[in-house]
């Protein structure tokens, strides 16, 4: 309840877990060429690196929600196939919480190996990132990687409009959320200065309405006059919100469409996803990136080169329960579904689409958005853009 | 970010230590000072779980992201939104305080007078309602008075419109009225104490002298009950103060209490590289915090004397 004790207790814990820790040995595996191979060449090719992982048999995660951009399924191809032993920590953590944990819990044997975080965290986490470079480093946009593999964009999101069926008429564009039949009906899924899906949602409005990636300022007015019509509720667009009533129509990543779909199908309600046909934009991408003191190292370097295999292949129930041992590494690789087309079947953009699309390896997207006939060009705001919304927003937000 | 690791290290090396001298030292002491022992536990517990982080907190204030001095951060702290939200929650905390403390007051005084085996049953039912807070309780109330929700649906029903006018519960009076719902049963508990002392002698006494009941309210009542009444509201405000997880899920954004702000600076998925401000924002609501709790002792030490 009290968040000056919650943060407190945070930091504290967090502390008081290295302490009692610290005197854990860091595994063996610190000596393992792996800690520092900047490419799965360096450390000796693919196979050396599955045998290396399955060696160290476990990967840490940190805040990876299984129902966030189908990473379950990614986590349960990985496990299965390389017979690696993952464990998911603090699930639905921040960014922040991410580079926190990795500060605070230096060698030590639980310390996160790989992390996923908002792109306007990179310059926070300066120095705790080693240098690789995937397999299909080639296929990354050069905007969004390092140049010596410190970290790489993986997936990002677009802004789509969802809707309970039972609002008339149904919404297609942003404008439309002006229509005084939807007051006390509309939610966006928090802070915009907090949450990233918020943050694009206010510059999908701007862009719907005259702005752009480099003008917030439109979606800041849009959303003061849906607050004076009454339309807008200050509410977090999430499923227990949606169950309650609280709201209607909300925004939010169109990869968390399945998964929305389905939590309402649970109490009873439909909901509908559709892109907007007045602005379609893009967040930055969720970059990925392999801790320098991973306790796991060669897991750690074989999770990045899973989550950017662009193969079309098995999903972890149709492996069989023998096959870790019966093929080689590169051969494992090849027959399981990599982790970029487990975006897609998520219903994110993974980083290397367009790659994936002139390759023919790309499998098709789940249906849980509609696409209306013509959709905009995308927009696509970069994080020094974002940044500065945000600076706009910390302000006029609280003041709409 | 070299600060906080070493911020860190040397902390937890500090806590450590503490926590050594603290066990030993008993074994060396005789007499009196050896009834501190049982204390250890406790005082490690506050030790590294309220001085330290303290400690970090405020120095991460007057550090800058490369870790140089700076008071930067709390010049920041005291203009714009931030400012905003330091009045904001300020606004908030006092009138939730005084409107719970009213309410609670009379509710307690009602309480002490009904029968014991009852009074049982409603204290335990406060001590309930009074730790009652975070994202369910900001459910339960959107779920009750929200747009669509059961209250506002059956007061409809009766012809009441909770939502003709301005109202919504996403707004100062939305807040309010959340805040009064755990703070009004936390009134009840601490002050009926307080109430459970004024002993039936005293009205007794001012009857059979010909007051009436104006008389004892005004001259045994307030004067006798006012410090306690005083000193529970201070820490209602403090309570109020410090609240965060409720209004979180409630105002997205829309309202700037300070424990939000922080929140969003130092654990957002959207601002990066500014815990610096967090921490000095965290440092001026402990120094809010700290005057109104040295108040209430100050206030708590006049009633114990009087007494």
């Amino acid at each position: 309840m009290s968040k000056k004790l919650s943060l407190i207790a945070g930091l504290a814990g967090a502390a008081l877990g290295a302490s009692l820790l610290a005197t854990v040995p860091a595994e063996a595996a610190s000596k393992s060429v792996w800690t520092t191979a900047n490419s799965a060449k360096a450390g000796g090719g693919l196979d050396a690196l599955v045998k290396a992982a399955q060696k160290e048999g476990t990967l840490n995660l940190i805040a990876t929600p299984r129902d966030w951009a189908d990473y379950g399924d990614a986590i349960d191809a990985y496990s299965k196939a390389f017979h690696i032993k993952v464990v998911s920590d603090n699930p639905d953590g921040s960014s922040a919480q991410e580079i926190t944990a990795i500060k605070t819990t230096k060698n030590m044997t639980k310390m996160p190996d790989v992390v996923d975080i908002g792109a306007s965290h990179i310059a926070e986490a300066a120095g705790l990132f080693a240098n690789y470079k995937v397999i299909n480093w080639n296929d990354i946009p050069s905007a969004w990687k390092d140049p010596k593999g410190n970290w790489f964009g993986g997936y990002a999101g677009k802004i789509a409009i969802f809707y309970d069926t039972s609002v008339s008429p149904a919404p297609t564009k942003i404008k439309d959320l002006t229509n005084p039949a939807y007051k006390g009906m509309v939610a966006i899924a928090g802070d915009p200065t907090a949450a990233q899906q918020a943050l694009i949602t206010v510059f999908a409005a701007s862009v719907a309405n005259g702005g752009s990636a480099e003008n917030i300022q439109p979606g800041i007015d849009f959303f003061k006059s849906l607050k004076a019509s009454g339309n807008f509720v200050a509410v977090k667009a999430d499923t227990s919100n949606f169950a309650s009533g609280a709201y209607k129509i909300g925004f939010g990543w169109d990869y968390n469409a399945s998964g929305s779909i389905a939590a309402a199908a649970t109490i009873g309600k439909t909901v509908k996803w559709v892109y907007p046909t007045d602005a379609i934009v893009q967040g930055t991408p969720y970059v990925l990136a392999i801790n320098k003191t991973a306790p796991h190292p060669a897991a750690a370097r074989l999770w990045e080169e899973y989550m950017f295999s662009q193969v079309n292949g098995k999903k972890a129930k149709s492996l069989g329960a023998g096959d870790w041992k019966k093929y080689s590494g590169t051969k494992l690789m090849s027959m399981i579904i990599g982790g970029q087309n487990t975006y897609v079947l998520g219903g994110a953009h993974p980083i290397t689409e367009p790659a994936m699309v002139s390759k023919k390896t790309i499998v098709a997207p789940p249906a849980s958005v509609s696409v209306p006939g013509k959709l905009p060009k995308a927009v696509y705001p970069n994080v020094a853009q974002q940044t500065a919304a945000t600076t706009i927003l910390t302000t006029a937000w609280p003041n709409l | 970010m070299s600060t906080f690791e070493a911020a860190t290290a040397a902390g937890t090396s500090g806590g450590g230590s503490l926590t050594l001298t603290k066990a030993t030292r008993p074994h060396k002491i005789k007499g009196k000072r050896s009834s501190l022992l049982p204390l250890v536990p406790f005082f490690a517990f506050v030790g590294y779980f309220l001085i330290y982080p303290l400690f970090t907190v405020s120095k991460d204030a007057f550090l800058d992201n490369s870790g140089h001095f700076t008071l930067a951060n709390f010049s920041q702290a005291f203009h714009g939104v931030y400012a905003q939200g330091f009045l904001l929650s300020m606004r908030l905390s006092l009138a939730s305080a005084l409107v719970s403390a009213v309410i609670g007051a009379a509710l307690a005084s009602a309480i002490v007078r009904i029968g014991q085996q009852s009074r049982k049953v409603l204290v335990a039912i406060a001590s309930v309602l009074a730790n009652t807070g975070g994202v369910p309780l900001a459910f339960m109330f959107i779920a009750s008075f929200g747009a669509q929700g059961l209250v506002t649906k059956a007061l409809k029903f009766a012809g009441i419109d909770l939502y003709a006018g301005r109202f919504t519960l996403f707004s100062f009076m939305g807040l309010l009225l959340v805040y009064c719902f755990f703070q009004i049963p936390l009134m009840v508990l601490i002050f009926s104490p307080a109430l459970e002392n004024v002993r039936p002698e005293w009205r007794e006494a001012n009857d059979s002298l010909g007051g009436s009941k104006v008389d004892y309210f005004k001259n045994v009542s307030v004067p006798l009950l006012f410090p306690a009444f005083l000193s529970t509201t201070l820490l209602l405000f403090a309570n109020a103060f410090s609240a965060y997880a409720t209004a979180r899920a409630m105002t997205a954004g829309q309202m700037p209490l300070v424990p939000l702000l922080i929140g969003n600076l130092v654990d957002g998925n959207v601002i990066a590289n500014q815990e610096h401000l967090g921490h000095a924002l965290a440092v001026v609501m402990i120094g809010v915090s700290l005057v109104v709790m040295s108040m209430y002792l100050v206030v708590l030490r006049l009633t114990k004397s009087r007494s």
